[in-house]
């Protein structure tokens, strides 16, 4: 139960979000997305053992992010009709301002712990695996893009190293940013060198084992879809309706 | 008995070179021979290989004339990929020729475009694994094994898909010579099981015994010197101490002493610790104990790593010495001063590498297995390098599995098992004891033996 989502077929996640997302963005007032989040959250309690801590670590840009829309909003919206709520200084927030400011911060967070469930919850490998199997998506690509998810550690290790054998060489750090990222120039040709031979080298390899870009007639791994599933597109799909729905129930 | 490969009046050149690097090229591979294909490196040995299972001409857009057959088919007539459930490829570099993360997955992707059965697949994986010994690598992250292991699963790999023929692009440079051994053997169990034909490259054919039945030598005309043991230059004043030593978790205590010019090679079963125990000295990674000097010198396996400008010269000068001009002469750099050091032959940015090290003070060069993947034109560029620096009071320590190198080059030799150092031996002595020899997995030198069995 704890770990339902994990277990979601990465397929039917995505287009249940999807799904999620195009709706939410026709709603403008702050009440949807805000029950929406709300219910996002209570999924991500409910069906999945995601780190709390790391959930918060994730999403404090967005938190920066969302506070930022809220107070731009607030302070330069065009549209500033509607009676005045709020005052501080000398600046007067309107009950439009406040409304457009709260909903675009509300989406912000809405959007971006459904995406945090997401990234959290699939596991990649799984995932092309199941947009292979369910959505039909050429082997070429799929394969293509899980061989490079292949080099990502051997990328992280180069360059370690080669910022071991700078560091031998007495390159020191930079004084200032700029010439900080100027200096990172020094890792990447290295580094993009590597890839671009990499890059060729697999798909050599990929070939030599018989690699066609065929549509495959079975599969080692199969990515099922089950009752869990349609149990939780239902209940996603209960979530959007209910934020959806909030002016019925929510009588404010 | 009948052909499997034929090529026929072969030539071959890249688009972007004049050359060809193969010309009026024609043999016949038999059903069931097996052949390696010596010659130095850049007379085409690979791209022949890659002729043989067509991932050349097509993915370089290389020239081709005359034809080349497999099974009696021209090789154009086969789509990408088709041909290759047949011929099966172990690529040289250990790094570069997987596709999945497990090795459970990677054996399924090759059974998958097979197109075989579902309930084929599971047995087909252990069956394989169990005749490779691989069984207790199934579920390991094939990136977090060492190079010889993943060798071996590339071979699993190839095997899996049953091919009539096996191409090997130097399945042993990245093995310790035990491991070689053990490999050579069981391959010639599996090709009389099976009937085989097997096709490597190889330009070491001391490991291999007898296997091969037959050579096939590729000329550019070039003959290269032989290496001849090299007269110890070691002086007696101690360069470099260590004392205590210890990285964690890995590394173990290690205490020993070298002098100038002297020259050490660092031996040891893959794994053990020895690019550990390198780092530790140059404290490139955490560590306790003293190393004294502080400055050393260090060249990894890919020396581009260390470059930092855009020519030669600003590179060999960019620690501050004032000696570059010098230097550059001195190693004969000066011909390429101007040459972004990306741009030059991996030979010369080794030496580019030792002379920036050299030129900014740090007298005691470390090298990590500069020996793999290179021919023996490049061995013998590589020995005189070392051989004439420690002339100059250089001392050098070289991790190397290559102990036919190691016995013409080292003076002394520091043994290295699980992250401990057994201890500092004389280099004579160590070649004679082979109780020493087999716990480390170090084969004795053919050279100690005093006969060469090399068709090259």
């Amino acid at each position: 139960m704890k770990n339902a989502l994990h277990k979601m077929n990465p397929s039917i996640k995505f287009l249940a979000i999807t799904i999620c997302m195009f709706t939410m963005a026709f709603f403008f007032d702050p009440w949807t997305p805000l029950v929406f989040w709300i219910g996002v959250l209570v999924l991500q309690l409910l069906f999945t053992q995601i780190s709390w801590k790391k959930w918060l670590l994730f999403m404090l840009p967005f938190f920066v992010t969302a506070f930022g829309y809220f107070w731009t909003t607030l302070v330069f919206a065009e549209d500033q009709s509607g009676p005045v709520v709020w005052s501080i200084w000398n600046l007067q927030v309107t009950q439009t301002q406040l409304n457009h400011a709260l909903s675009l911060s509300f989406r912000v967070m809405a959007f971006s712990s459904l995406s945090l469930l997401f990234a959290l919850t699939t596991n990649p490998v799984t995932f092309i695996l199941s947009l292979m199997q369910q959505l039909k998506l050429s082997p070429k690509i799929a394969y293509g893009v899980m061989v490079g998810y292949q080099f990502l550690p051997v990328l992280k290790d180069e360059f370690v190293q080669i910022r071991q054998a700078h560091r031998l060489r007495g390159a020191t750090k930079e004084k200032n940013a700029l010439q900080r990222l100027f200096g990172i120039r020094r890792i990447l040709i290295p580094m993009l060198a590597g890839a671009v031979r990499k890059a060729e080298r697999a798909a050599f390899a990929m070939e030599a084992r018989g690699f066609t870009g065929d549509r495959r007639s079975s599969y080692f791994h199969v990515i099922t879809i089950g009752k869990v599933d349609f149990a939780l597109v239902s209940l996603f799909l209960v979530v959007l309706v209910l934020s959806c729905s909030n002016m019925l129930w929510l009588r404010l | 008995m009948h052909e499997v490969i034929e090529f026929e009046k072969v030539s071959f050149r890249y688009p972007d070179e004049e050359k060809w690097i193969l010309e009026g090229l024609s043999f016949t591979v038999l059903r069931g021979e097996r052949i390696v294909i010596t010659g130095p490196s850049g007379c085409g040995k690979t791209t022949l290989l890659y002729l043989c299972n067509r991932l050349y001409p097509d993915n370089c857009d290389g020239i081709l004339s005359g034809s080349i057959k497999l099974f009696g088919k021209d090789s154009l007539s086969f789509i990408p990929g088709e041909i290759n459930h047949r011929i099966a490829t172990v690529f040289q570099d250990p790094d570069a020729q997987f596709c999945m993360q497990t090795v459970e997955e990677e054996l399924a992707f090759t059974l998958e475009n097979l197109h075989t059965k579902r309930d084929e697949m599971e047995k087909r994986i252990s069956d394989v694994l169990t005749l490779t010994d691989l069984t207790e690598f199934r579920h390991a992250i094939i990136q977090k094994l060492s190079g010889g292991q993943k060798q071996r699963i590339a071979t699993a790999c190839a095997l899996i898909m049953e091919p009539e023929i096996l191409l090997l692009d130097e399945p042993l440079s990245h093995l310790d010579p035990f491991t070689a051994k053990k490999y050579v053997e069981w391959l010639d169990n599996l090709q009389q099981k099976r009937t085989m034909t097997i096709i490597a490259i190889e330009h070491r054919l001391d490991l291999w015994g007898d296997f091969f039945e037959r050579n096939i030598p590729l000329h550019n005309g070039k003959v290269t010197s032989k290496l001849e043991k090299r007269v110890s230059s070691t002086q007696e004043n101690n360069s470099l101490v260590v004392s205590k030593v210890q990285a964690m978790p890995f590394l173990k205590e290690t205490t020993f002493t070298l002098n100038h010019g002297e020259v050490t090679v660092l031996a040891g079963p893959n794994g053990s610790g020895k690019s550990t125990l390198l780092k530790a000295l140059c404290q490139l990674i955490p560590s306790t104990g003293t190393v004294v000097p502080l400055n050393l010198g260090y060249v990894p396996q890919s020396p581009e790593f260390l470059f930092l400008t855009q020519n030669v010269l600003d590179e060999v000068s960019f620690g501050g010495g004032n000696s570059s001009m010098e230097m550059m002469t001195r190693l004969q750099l000066l011909p390429i001063a101007d040459s972004h050091p990306f741009s030059v032959s991996h030979g010369q940015k080794r030496r580019v590498a030792i002379a920036a090290m050299l030129c900014d003070g740090r007298e005691i060069i470390l090298m990590d297995e500069p020996t793999s993947g290179q021919d023996s034109a490049a061995l013998f560029e590589l020995f005189h390098l070392i051989d004439e620096r420690a002339r100059e009071g250089t001392t050098f320590l070289i991790v190397t599995h290559d102990m036919e190198f190691a016995h013409y080059l080292a003076d002394s030799v520091l043994l290295m098992k699980d992250g401990q150092l057994t201890g500092k031996f004389n280099a004579e002595a160590v070649w004679e004891d082979r109780k020493l020899l087999m716990d480390h997995h170090l084969l004795r030198p053919k050279g100690v033996i005093g006969h060469e069995e090399c068709f090259a």
